[in-house]
């Protein structure tokens, strides 16, 4: 287990090496200059792309970058002269971590819920319903939801916000965007899997001990059933963490996505590579992560890490 | 066992989900309503610094109108309103300019605002580390330009300041428009004291970044808003009547008019035409006029474009009113470089309407010029690329183009959308067949359009070299007779408007903005359109 676990991490670190160069490079070669605006005049942006050393080859320009980010300094910003990328991100992350895993909490949740009833329920019209609904919410692209969310609740009833994340009700409309899709599909993975889970003989041996039936569900039938909604829950939750670039514009919340989506558009090198080496670490811990709890819970995948071991 | 681990996954979820809540409402604070008078105004998001002599864009012009004082403006009939100063000389050939400071002005930390404040902004622009995008602004100061590119000494630079209230500018060259440029951020002071350079972040602590204007900064959270609240020590603080603005950022207009719709802002600019009828007829839709105009480049080192008459035949063969009609209420063809809504100070009309039509569409008249260049009925001309950036009003117009070019000449262009970025580029290189261009004035005078058709300007992206233009723009420079000044610069936009035909001109623009019905004394700044709250009142 722990052979596994450090082979990972090791390889976790060479990705992030390939994504850091890639990406070096790669925003290099879109046309454009960080110090390029409408207004300004080319005698101007020369002088200054010269002053920030961008006039110097680019395999030279690559080697101090990748020095400085190995000693953990990822350059200040520059549009913002007087602000440090890992600033920039200080910043950013909690906003876009703390709308992430509220949005993920709420899915996880009302996904299950609603998956556990959609496999007991005897109901047939509520079964259905759930389905629909489901399929649904899972067709509904979160940047449409977003603005059908703010249209009727901030626009028509001016119940809730529109914009920013300076309270608690801020939350409510991106939180709802977010997680409709998760919840959608942790709904029918846990629907599924569960009604598959019910119908197996420890299930029935369980029911025949005079074990209730919702204990059945959840101490025994929900737990085996829910391997699948984790390893989907990982990924989903990477990208949750690192922000959405568009529910994050439409909401006005400066988180990541948003701070991402404008340095391309600004042409700001160093904060383009600094958010995309923080993300990439992001996305490789949380997979990492998933992998590791998904063996703890299923002895049949800790086997496999052990034998892989030998 | 299992049943606990359960449990305990349970209270992690619930500690997640609480964790968050608390978490979302110590990372991001609401700005504190400090009682009084108070408007919050929606701009876009930020970017650049709030540093006169930085890397400035959109957010240091909010920040501006509101909290600095230039050393004098200009009213909307063209006269003049003294700031910092308040007097002024100037020798006979308007090549040394002399302001005297008004010498009750004071930082908003009480402390005086001097002249060497001013050469400080100078100073620092003039070095290329700053970043600033309108240091060429300086270059008709003598020296400037030479400071500018490391090849003489900042000392030697034509400003001076033989006393703390006077200033003094030294010029290369006689330069009549001098006073417009006064409004921009070069030449807008920087407290010697604090503001030291374009990195340190002076400018955005409220503690360093002081303001000898109405406003001063009381708060900046990065992302999310700024706080200006009254300058308890301006020199006119009885005319200011608001006591906070509160800036919240926005990244798209139709965010910003959700914002305004669901009551979180009180002003909103700049927004989609589509606004327009959504409010028509309401108290809150206020439309101003851009002082801006949207025109195509032709690149003249590309055949046939070369030729006078294919120039000429372009022109002539779009239908401007039907343009506008497709591409929004909020625009009005234009036949002229210099913008439509630009005022004329001495006249206090439009400038364009000084001189005639540079030229009138004539689709027949443009099919005999295209068959005389050779290529009747579009036979045997090549298919020519237009290049625009993908905003969705260039990407309607791009579409109008194709289409009347088709059914009036046709001819065939393709077409090219890009990102706005690349579409920079693609124009500084000169990668293009026919770009499209917007100008927004960047001081209230003609000379912001006439020269960039100049040969030696880096505006210049087609290639334009015609003496007898430049000629032209350099008498109008020097010529101090307010009248004879503005037949000059009529005679040298009709020879490159409607007589060679360098550019498309295409239409003026107006801002749609929403503004609460009960705020009143919103002014509109003459030289750029922006909107000015230092006297408005709630």
């Amino acid at each position: 287990m722990l052979r596994y676990t450090m082979k990972r991490v090791l390889t976790g670190v060479l990705s992030l090496f390939v994504l850091a160069t890639v990406t070096f490079f790669l925003v290099r070669l879109i046309p454009g200059s960080p110090f390029q605006r409408g207004g300004v005049s080319s005698q101007v942006v020369e002088a200054v792309e010269e002053e920030y050393g961008l006039n110097e080859p680019m395999l030279d320009q690559y080697l101090t970058y990748m020095g400085s980010l190995l000693r953990g300094d990822m350059g200040i910003s520059y549009q913002d002269p007087g602000t440090e990328v890992a600033e920039i991100i200080g910043r950013a992350w909690p906003i876009t971590a703390s709308l992430g895993i509220t949005a993920l909490a709420a899915a996880m949740i009302l996904g299950t819920a609603l998956g556990v009833i959609r496999a007991v329920a005897e109901n047939r019209a509520l079964r259905e319903i759930i389905s629909a609904g489901s399929m649904l919410a899972a067709g509904i692209p979160s940047f449409a939801a977003a603005i059908l969310l703010m249209l009727l609740f901030s626009v028509k009833l001016r119940m809730l916000p529109a914009s920013g994340l300076l309270s608690p009700v801020h939350y409510i409309l991106p939180t709802a965007a977010l997680s409709l899709y998760p919840a959608a599909v942790i709904s029918r993975l846990t629907g599924n899997t569960l009604r598959a889970e019910l119908q197996k003989d420890y299930v029935l041996f369980a029911r025949a001990k005079g074990l209730g039936k919702w204990r059945t569900i959840f101490t025994h039938a929900l737990k085996n059933a829910y391997l699948p909604v984790l390893s989907y829950a990982g990924p989903a939750s990477a990208s949750l963490l690192t922000g959405s670039f568009v529910i994050e514009s439409i909401f006005t919340i400066p988180g990541l996505g948003r701070e991402f989506v404008s340095s391309v558009t600004n042409r700001d090198y160093t904060l383009i590579l600094g958010l995309t080496v923080f993300m990439g670490t992001v996305v490789i811990a949380v997979n990492l992560l998933t992998d590791l709890l998904c063996a703890w819970l299923d002895p049949r995948m800790r086997r496999a890490y052990r034998e892989e071991d030998v | 066992m299992r049943i606990r681990r359960k449990r305990t996954a349970a209270a992690l979820a619930a500690g997640l989900f609480c964790t968050a809540f608390l978490s979302g409402c110590v990372t991001a604070e609401a700005p504190e309503s400090g009682g009084g008078k108070e408007i919050t105004v929606a701009v876009n998001s930020e970017t650049g610094t709030l540093d006169p002599a930085g890397s400035i864009a959109l957010t240091y012009l909010a920040y501006s109108v509101s909290a600095l004082d230039e050393l004098l403006t200009f009213d909307e009939e063209g006269n003049i309103e003294y700031r910092a100063a308040e007097r002024y000389e100037v020798n006979e050939d308007s090549t040394v300019w002399t302001f005297y400071l008004r010498e009750e002005a004071l930082w908003s930390d009480g402390t005086p605002v001097t002249s060497e404040d001013f050469l400080n902004t100078a100073v620092r622009a003039l070095d290329p580390a700053s970043g600033s995008g309108y240091a060429n602004y300086l270059f008709p100061i003598e020296n400037a330009e030479e400071i500018y590119n490391g090849e003489a000494d900042p000392e030697t630079l034509g400003v001076e300041t033989p006393d703390d209230y006077t200033l003094v500018f030294r010029l290369d060259e006689p330069c009549v428009y001098f006073l417009d440029l006064l409004r921009l951020p070069v030449y807008t002071p920087s407290c010697a004291e604090y503001a030291d350079s374009a990195d340190s972040g002076w400018d955005k602590d409220p503690e360093t970044s002081l303001a000898n204007g109405p406003f001063c900064l009381a708060e900046y959270v990065p992302d999310q808003y700024f706080v200006l609240e009254k300058n308890e020590n301006y020199w006119n603080r009885d005319a200011v009547k608001l006591d906070r603005i509160t800036y919240r950022f926005f990244d798209d207009a139709q965010a910003m008019a959700n914002a305004y719709e669901a009551g979180e802002v009180d002003v909103a600019t700049s927004l989609p035409s589509t606004v327009m009828e959504l409010y028509e007829g309401r108290d809150d839709l206020l439309v101003t006029d851009q002082i801006a105009t949207r025109y195509i480049y032709f690149n003249l080192d590309v055949e046939p474009l070369d030729d006078v008459r294919v120039r000429e035949a372009f022109n002539l063969a779009l239908n401007r009113e039907d343009l506008c009609k497709i591409v929004g209420a909020d625009t009005e063809p234009a036949y002229n470089l210099v913008a439509k809504y630009m005022k004329d100070k001495e006249t206090g009309e439009f400038f364009t309407d000084g001189a005639a039509q540079p030229f009138e569409e004539d689709v027949e008249r443009a099919r005999e010029l295209l068959a005389e260049a050779g290529y009747p009925d579009g036979e045997g001309f090549p298919t020519l690329t237009y290049s625009y950036p993908t905003l969705e009003m260039d990407s309607y117009t791009a579409q109008v183009i194709q289409e009347q070019l088709k059914k009036n000449l046709n001819i065939e262009i393709e077409l090219r959308a890009q990102e706005l970025q690349s579409n920079y580029s693609s124009r500084y290189a000169g990668d293009f067949d026919l770009i499209r261009m917007n100008w927004t004035a960047d001081f209230a005078d003609p000379y912001t359009y006439l020269s960039m058709l100049l040969s030696n300007s880096t505006y210049n992206c087609s290639g334009i070299d015609d003496p007898e233009y430049d000629a032209l723009v350099e008498r109008s420079n020097s010529e101090t007779d307010p009248a004879a000044r503005a037949e000059l610069m009529h005679e040298a936009e009709q020879l490159a408007v409607g007589q060679q035909f360098y550019i498309i001109p295409l239409y003026a623009m107006k801002s749609v903005n929403l503004v609460n019905p009960e705020i009143t004394g919103i002014r509109q700044i003459p030289a750029s359109g922006a909107l000015e709250y230092r006297y408005a009142d709630i």
